[in-house]
């Protein structure tokens, strides 16, 4: 029951946003009429929470306006689009933990505290909307589920005639997300707000909106009323039809280049069938600090010279999948083994066979007050150390060395590594984790933050290490990156391997299916 | 008190990790600034004496000339400078070696004290010539300072307890327990004098036997130079080496820098950082025997008179650099021997402790300064790329 007549709610005008070459939005205009839950389906990287960061008013668009119910809110300013009506329910949870609930909600209001109003607030909410929480009880014990109860609370309590989740069921449960889609569903029908749903899970869009807008490279791509979508017709929406796989593949076929000739002649490739397992990881669990299960069962199985791609949707168990191939995290069951040695159990054997390039390089993959050199030598002092004594001259021997190897751009071996760009810091962490020869190479998003140069130049990089014998495991939440360079493309969803494929037998309908969680 | 688990403390969230690195080093071009910035801070410090000596009746020019007759003036004064920053530089390598980890151990003064307490317990109970006793004397200091620092180490690296919070107050834990000892003729209790009545007893050791004095590394009519100005050197160029040119050096820093990676790389924090935490506990407590033997010749429950904070401060104006410790240790030094003669010329004591900690501080600040700036920036590096 939309009332399209009484005119749109929420009007996007031509909002454009670029952050440096990239363009997050370019002219997005968009209506949202009162009663009506709106979709906004896309990839990562897509714009999707950049546009609503514009409405929101925390991101300042480059060009376009923003409209509630017809009048023009000022750009940039948080607090005149909350007083317009916006309220926003983020991705990542901004409740402070030792507070409690009501305390939570009534932060960023003014005046003086009424603890009682805030407590009734809590109570009236959350028995009008069915979000039952105790307003005494402090953040810290509740669960996700009951954490995101507590911000659209918050959000509600103000009340707002535009309501924005940003992707809000990452960390809920299929019950509680559907709880979750019941309030969104009483907001609009039954009180003639608007609500925009930020997903990029297929099946939620289908479940919880009635139209849907599909955005990708910072473009809305179309607008559909949901009863007409299907989920198949949504992914390719989503991924673009143009993705041509015969040609990508053809591009991993040539890999092995003239540049890279010499090198990979004297391995012979190992591109055969029936090629031996390094990587060999059987029913992984991995639990988080509040005991949430990252890996949940998780089986991966990659062979010697193949590129494995794992994709899915951000927040899936990746980074903890990264963190056990990197020793960061504990193995609470199963077993991941490399060349058949356990390596949550040897630190020796696990520095020795696993190179990894971590999403965020700047996390554990480097330390940006030392110096190129000694950044060169992380992991494998022993290249630099005579009894426990450094050797400056090896060290600036071997980083001159790899440096030149990987046409690293530094003013010389001693620069810290802080003044490097981003793509010359991502090469010195790839010359260091292949200068050990690992048996296994984790890349994760090795290409994120990258400029377009940088990036080709690295998924060459990851095609020869592939030629030239090594298993790489590559993770990552760009479809385009996996199609590129994956021989097999598995895909992870909650924390499990749920699907795995040839890269011949891929096609991105069935893989937007697996990630968005419906077995197809 | 809620009690973090173990493995939270050298893992902890992305989000905390600017915060964790407290290792981070300020860059050397900016060693200028700060030397620039230390000069005008300790210039308005000088301004604000001036001011307080001329309020209460005293002529601040002469003042000045007392404490730089006092400091540098002479052989005589300079040696005396020397013979105070001995112990303040051997504290801040110490801090140093903490620091270069990313720990900050603030109970220097208990270490110092603990050091002090158990060399007067070989010096008074042992027997022996003094090439046994000495030695001795600075083993057993160097044990008691590491164990005192140990129990810190334990605390955090099992329980996750900040060594900030457990070293502060292991400081007042070392003086009770040293005020206790000092208390009991069974202890360490000495006379003020052999064969004192036991009315004339106090809260302290016996001055130690001539074996356990260390004799002067050079000697005249007017000055003494200690040896322990000459270990200090030593430690401190021992300390500089093993920082930036060993294998323990390099775990060292790239715990303090980003404890996340270390872990990666195979380095455990708790066996990196619970070194430091030891070592830099053992350095406080061979100040302490140093100065015992040196100077001090019995200890008393106010023996470390803020050398450990001094050493502290020390080491962090230097930005925890062994080398930078050496200049900014003789600073406060010579602020010490400076301070002693202006209280011989009549300067109430006060007054002069007030000037002391007036030029401490012109130093300090500066510091904290350059390392929020430096901070700043790493961010800005991070949020950039």
């Amino acid at each position: 029951m939309m009332v399209e007549d009484a005119g749109p709610l929420l009007e996007i005008v031509g909002v454009t946003k670029h952050f440096g070459a990239v363009t997050a939005c370019d002219h997005v205009s968009l209506e949202v009429v009162p009663g009506e839950v709106r979709g906004l389906l896309g990839q990562n990287g897509a714009g999707k929470t950049t546009l609503m960061n514009v409405v929101a008013g925390v991101v300042v668009a480059d060009e376009g306006e923003v409209r509630v119910a017809g009048t023009a809110v000022p750009p940039g300013d948080p607090v005149a689009a909350a007083l317009a009506g916006v309220g926003i329910v983020h991705q990542h949870f901004s409740l402070i933990p030792p507070l409690t609930v009501w305390e939570n909600v009534t932060l960023g209001e003014r005046g003086r505290m009424n603890s009682r109003r805030a407590v009734r607030t809590v109570e009236e909410i959350g028995e009008r909307y069915g979000l039952s929480i105790d307003p005494h009880a402090r953040v810290a014990q509740l669960t996700p589920g009951e954490r995101q109860r507590v911000e659209v609370i918050k959000c509600l309590s103000k009340d707002p005639r535009v309501v924005i989740l940003d992707e809000p069921t990452s960390v809920l449960t299929q019950a509680e997300s559907r709880r979750l889609f019941e309030v969104l569903r009483a907001l609009v029908h039954e009180e003639g707000r608007a609500v925009v749903l930020i997903s990029h899970r297929l099946e939620e869009i289908l479940e919880a909106t009635d139209r849907v807008t599909v955005m990708r490279d910072g473009q809305v791509i179309t607008t559909i009323p949901t009863a007409s979508a299907t989920a198949s017709l949504l992914a390719n929406e989503m991924l673009g039809r143009e993705v041509s796989l015969s040609s990508e593949g053809a591009a991993v076929g040539a890999a092995v280049d003239a540049g890279h000739a010499a090198a990979s002649d004297a391995i012979p490739t190992p591109r055969a069938d029936g090629r031996v397992a390094v990587v060999e990881i059987e029913g992984a669990v991995v639990l988080g600090a509040d005991g949430r299960r990252l890996l949940d069962g998780f089986d991966l199985e990659v062979r010697r010279g193949e590129i494995l791609g794992v994709a899915g949707v951000e927040g899936n168990g990746q980074q903890a999948l990264v963190e056990l191939m990197s020793g960061l995290a504990e193995l609470a069951a199963g077993s991941v083994c490399v060349d058949g040695e356990e390596i949550s159990k040897s630190r020796r054997a696990r520095l020795r066979r696993v190179g990894v390039i971590p999403a965020d390089r700047h996390e554990s993959g480097c330390v940006l007050a030392m110096s190129v050199m000694e950044n060169l030598v992380l992991g494998c002092l022993e290249h630099a150390a005579n009894y426990g004594v450094l050797s400056p001259r090896r060290m600036a021997d071997r980083a001159a060395t790899l440096l030149d190897q990987y046409d690293v751009k530094a003013a010389n071996v001693q620069a810290p590594m802080w003044s490097l760009s981003g793509g010359n810091q991502q090469r010195v962490v790839l010359a260091r984790e292949l200068s050990r020869s690992p048996s296994v190479l984790v890349a994760a998003q090795p290409t994120r933050g990258l400029d377009v140069g940088a990036m080709e130049d690295m998924w060459q990089r990851l095609r020869t290490v592939a030629a030239q014998g090594t298993a790489v495991l590559l993770i990552s939440t760009e479809l385009d990156e996996i199609m590129a360079l994956a021989d097999r493309v598995a895909v992870i969803q909650k924390g499990r391997l749920v699907g795995t494929m040839a890269r011949d037998e891929v096609d991105t309908e069935r893989l937007a299916l697996l990630m968005g969680g419906r077995a197809a | 008190m809620s009690i973090e688990a173990p493995e939270r403390v050298d893992a902890p969230p992305a989000t905390d990790r600017l915060a964790t690195a407290r290792g981070a080093r300020l860059a050397t071009s900016d060693l200028l600034l700060y030397a620039v910035l230390i000069a005008a801070s300790l210039g308005v410090a000088l301004g604000l004496a001036a001011a307080l000596l001329t309020a209460t009746g005293h002529d601040a020019g002469a003042a000045f000339s007392e404490m730089w007759d006092g400091s540098f003036g002479s052989r005589s004064a300079f040696f005396t400078t020397l013979n105070h920053t001995a112990p303040i530089l051997v504290v801040a390598i110490g801090a140093c070696v903490a620091g270069r980890a990313g720990l900050i151990n603030i109970g220097f003064e208990g270490q110092f004290l603990i050091g002090g307490l158990a060399a007067v317990a070989i010096a008074t109970k042992v027997g022996g010539s003094s090439f046994v006793v000495l030695p001795l004397m600075f083993v057993a200091a160097i044990i008691g300072g590491a164990l005192w620092a140990g129990i810190a180490a334990v605390l955090r690296y099992t329980r996750g307890i900040s060594e900030v919070l457990s070293t502060l107050l292991l400081n007042f834990l070392a003086f009770q327990f040293v005020t206790w000892m000092l208390d009991r003729q069974y202890l360490l209790q000495g006379p003020i004098y052999p064969g004192a009545p036991k009315s004339d007893l106090r809260v302290e050791s016996a001055m130690i036997p001539t074996k356990a004095q260390m004799p002067f590394l050079s000697e005249g009519s007017d000055y003494i130079l200690q040896y322990a100005v000459l270990f200090a050197v030593v430690i401190a160029l021992v300390a500089a080496f093993a920082i930036a040119r060993t294998r323990w050096g390099f775990e060292l820093r790239l715990t303090g820098l980003n404890p996340r990676a270390a872990r990666r790389f195979g380095v455990s924090a708790a066996l990196v950082g619970g070194t430091a935490l030891i070592i830099s506990g053992g350095l406080a407590g061979f100040a302490g025997a140093a100065f015992l033997s040196g100077i001090a010749y019995r200890v008393t429950p106010g023996f470390a008179s803020n050398y450990g904070w001094e050493g502290l401060l020390a080491g962090f104006v230097a930005d925890f650099r062994p080398m930078l410790a050496i200049p900014v240790a003789l600073l406060y030094g010579a602020v010490r021997a400076g301070g002693g003669l202006l209280t011989a010329t009549g300067v109430s004591t006060n007054l002069v402790g007030v000037i002391q900690a007036l030029i401490v501080i012109a130093v300090t600040l500066p510091a904290l300064y350059m390392r929020r700036r430096a901070r700043r920036r790493e961010l800005q590096t991070v949020e950039r790329a």
